[in-house]
């Protein structure tokens, strides 16, 4: 090897030790005691199956997991659906108002959602939707940010195909059911990729929204056990790999289109 | 009258019926008391054993404990307080006396005050304090911060140390101290991590001095006890003995581990430190070093520490006020219970005379260690954290490491007091 190629590899090598090196912790951490991960032990130990037992003593994990995928599923069900909708929209209808509305909703990105909050707690109280999964799931359906997304994605989309099909004799909504949705299939498995994740992973929004700890998600019920004033980090990293292995079987599920649709879906 | 109308004064009569049988039937209505708490190992475990024994009266009662993360549980509180919603907030709910003035002052009316329903009297002073807002106090005051220096015995007792050695002392005795240890065993006294106020905070509450005065205006200039705080710290931080350390594992870690000798801080680290069972025997406890010089400053202080407020709307607020009037204002075996069970030392002071309180702790080298720390909780001097405490300790941590380099300690003041004074205005 070429003393250039070396060092390239040696570079990248160490690049990905650095990304994979906290996963790695969490995994052994996840086999320690609370005090030997607080020393700092790197090593694999005996103490897996006490913290995993640990961990399901304190947090009913079928049933925060149910509550998780239920509102990951829809939420991004929901999102998709009305994003790449109103990201269809935008791209194929001519209006005067259309850059107008659309800069509107791009303004909506800059409001941090900090500032939403309050606000939208009202609005949930008022409709009596205080801790109930519709409350999690219906401020983050129109996304703005997926809108653009699919906006941008839906330029590559060939016009001639929608020309061809309304030849055809098809419906503006059959054309988006059976001609788009195919094509864009790359833009689609990598907005699932990013709204899912987005969903699994909400923090500050479900912990104001949701009361009981029966409605929690995974994520809420990880940061909520193992902590006081003795936390227990080996407890701890058992819940961070249980709230992580689900994503990361959606990421490898979805990686190749993903990669797909990030380089743009059209071929 | 048209058929609604009668429907409606119908519904109207019945739910005056309703309403004045629910008065009238007073404490033998069955009521579901919720709690919103943040340690299922600690301060939730207490609340299951007082309902316990509050349930043994009241059988038809029920008790469910939500547990959140302590920061996310404020957070939560704050913007359901702000959106002036009520639906869905428990009956109580235990909040961090660093917070309490906090929510008292900026959500007036939304907790429920207890003047009337509790002796105060008979509950530590500082802890009264931190709760009382117009000369009203809304709390129960649950779980003590009361400080304590905690230190390896066995090894301080090698280097020529004892108990008595370390009684009453000055901090810079303290510094002495530790660089002989450190000659003699090559160990370090203390871990303290530098981005915390903490470690300050204990020293300048020691001297009954705070960022605030009682009325809530800064008091960071011409203060005396923070200005020997900061010139303390420095001294000690810089002196040897001190090791700096980056989080809360690491801190923990380090005097667990044995790689530091020492620690100072509230009595609820004495659970992590018990964890480690094989350092029984080796560990004792000693009042905090107090500042010198500085008029008022005594060998006790206050670090954390939490109470239990009622909402003022809280669906069953008369029960939840019997309740924690019954168990947590009044019944002293309760407190031996949760003080062997889970090593909480409450606030009322009565229970001290109790046997657990008394009695000797095999781990501490058989000192009276509770009966100790009930003695220094009623020493501390009471402050006012005011509510912008969070901010000051802000402003005070971005000015640490420019006092550790040999900063002009007036220079730092007026950086702290300038942070401080922007963010209020």
């Amino acid at each position: 090897m070429k003393p250039v190629s070396i060092l390239r590899h040696g570079f990248v090598g160490l690049v990905a030790v650095w990304s994979v090196f906290p996963f790695v912790w969490m995994a052994v951490a996840a086999t320690n005691s609370s005090a030997d991960v607080i020393k700092g032990r790197t090593l694999p130990g005996g103490y897996l199956i006490e913290n995993i037992q640990a961990f399901m003593t304190a947090v009913d994990l079928p049933r925060v997991l149910w509550n998780s995928a239920i509102i990951s599923g829809v939420g991004t069900v929901l999102t998709l659906t009305v994003s790449a909708l109103a990201g269809y929209g935008f791209e194929m209808f001519r209006s005067r108002f259309r850059e107008r509305v659309f800069a509107g909703l791009m303004l909506m990105l800059s409001i941090p959602f900090a500032a939403l909050m309050i606000p939208l707690f009202v609005m949930m109280a008022k409709a009596k939707l205080i801790n109930s999964y519709s409350a999690v799931i219906l401020p983050m359906v129109a996304s703005v940010f997926v809108i653009f997304y699919f906006r941008q994605a839906t330029k590559a989309f060939p016009r001639e195909l929608r020309d061809a099909a309304k030849i055809d004799g098809l419906s503006e909504w059959q054309i988006f059911a059976f001609v788009y949705v195919p094509v864009m299939r790359s833009t689609f498995a990598a907005a699932t990729i990013i709204v899912f994740m987005a969903n699994w992973n909400n923090y500050l929004w479900p912990l104001v929204v949701l009361q009981t700890n029966d409605k929690f998600t995974l994520t809420l019920a990880v940061a909520s056990v193992g902590i006081g004033y003795t936390p227990d980090y080996g407890l701890i990293m058992v819940g961070a790999i249980a709230a992580t292995l689900p994503t990361l079987l959606i990421f490898f599920l979805l990686q190749r289109r993903f990669v797909e649709g990030m380089l743009g879906a059209v071929k | 009258m048209g058929v609604r109308s009668k429907i409606w004064t119908k519904s109207l009569g019945m739910m005056a019926v309703s309403s004045t049988l629910a008065l009238s039937a007073g404490a033998g209505w069955a009521a579901d008391l919720t709690v919103w708490c943040w340690d299922p190992n600690f301060n939730g475990s207490t609340m299951e054993k007082a309902f316990a024994i509050y349930q043994a009266s009241h059988p038809e009662d029920t008790l469910t404990i939500e547990y959140f993360d302590k920061t996310a549980l404020e957070q939560k509180m704050q913007t359901q307080l702000a959106a002036g919603v009520t639906d869905g907030l428990p009956d109580i709910v235990l909040v961090g006396d660093e917070m309490a003035q906090k929510f008292l002052l900026a959500f007036p009316g939304a907790f429920e005050p207890l003047t009337d329903e509790l002796d105060y009297a008979a509950m530590a002073p500082n802890k009264v304090a931190v709760a009382t807002v117009d000369g009203e106090t809304y709390s129960m005051p649950f779980d003590s911060g009361v400080t304590g220096y905690f230190y390896r015995s066995d090894i301080l007792g090698e280097a020529g140390y004892t108990a008595a050695d370390l009684e009453d002392i000055t901090w810079d005795r303290l510094i002495e101290i530790g660089q002989d240890v450190l000659q003699k065993t090559g160990k370090q006294l203390l871990p303290i991590d530098t981005n915390d106020a903490g470690p300050l905070l204990m020293m300048m509450q020691s001297a009954g001095g705070w960022y605030f005065d009682a009325e809530g205006n800064p008091t960071i200039k011409d203060n005396a006890a923070l200005r020997a705080t900061l010139e303390t710290y420095a001294r000690l931080v810089n002196s040897g003995i001190v090791k700096p350390v980056n989080g809360w594992p690491e801190y923990t870690g380090s005097f667990t581990s044995g790689e530091t000798l020492s620690t100072y801080i509230g009595v609820w680290i004495t659970g992590t430190i018990k964890a480690n069972a094989d350092q029984a025997g080796k560990w004792a406890v000693a009042p905090i070093p107090r500042l010198d010089g500085v008029p008022g400053a005594v060998n006790a202080s206050n670090l954390g520490g939490s109470s239990w407020y009622v909402f003022a709307d809280a669906p069953n607020k008369d029960d939840a006020i019997d309740f924690l009037k019954t168990v947590w204002g009044a019944d002293i075996d309760f407190y031996q219970q949760i003080l062997v069970e889970n090593g909480a030392v409450g606030s009322l002071m009565t229970a001290r005379d109790g046997e657990a309180y008394q009695a000797v702790d095999d781990f501490f080298g058989g000192q009276p260690v509770w009966q100790n720390f009930s003695t220094w909780l009623s020493e501390i001097p009471p402050i006012n954290f005011g509510i912008y405490t969070q901010e000051a300790n802000a402003a005070l941590v971005g000015q640490l490491p420019a006092l550790l380099a040999g900063g002009d300690v007036d220079e730092i003041i007026d950086a702290i007091d300038a942070q401080v004074q922007a963010q209020i205005q």
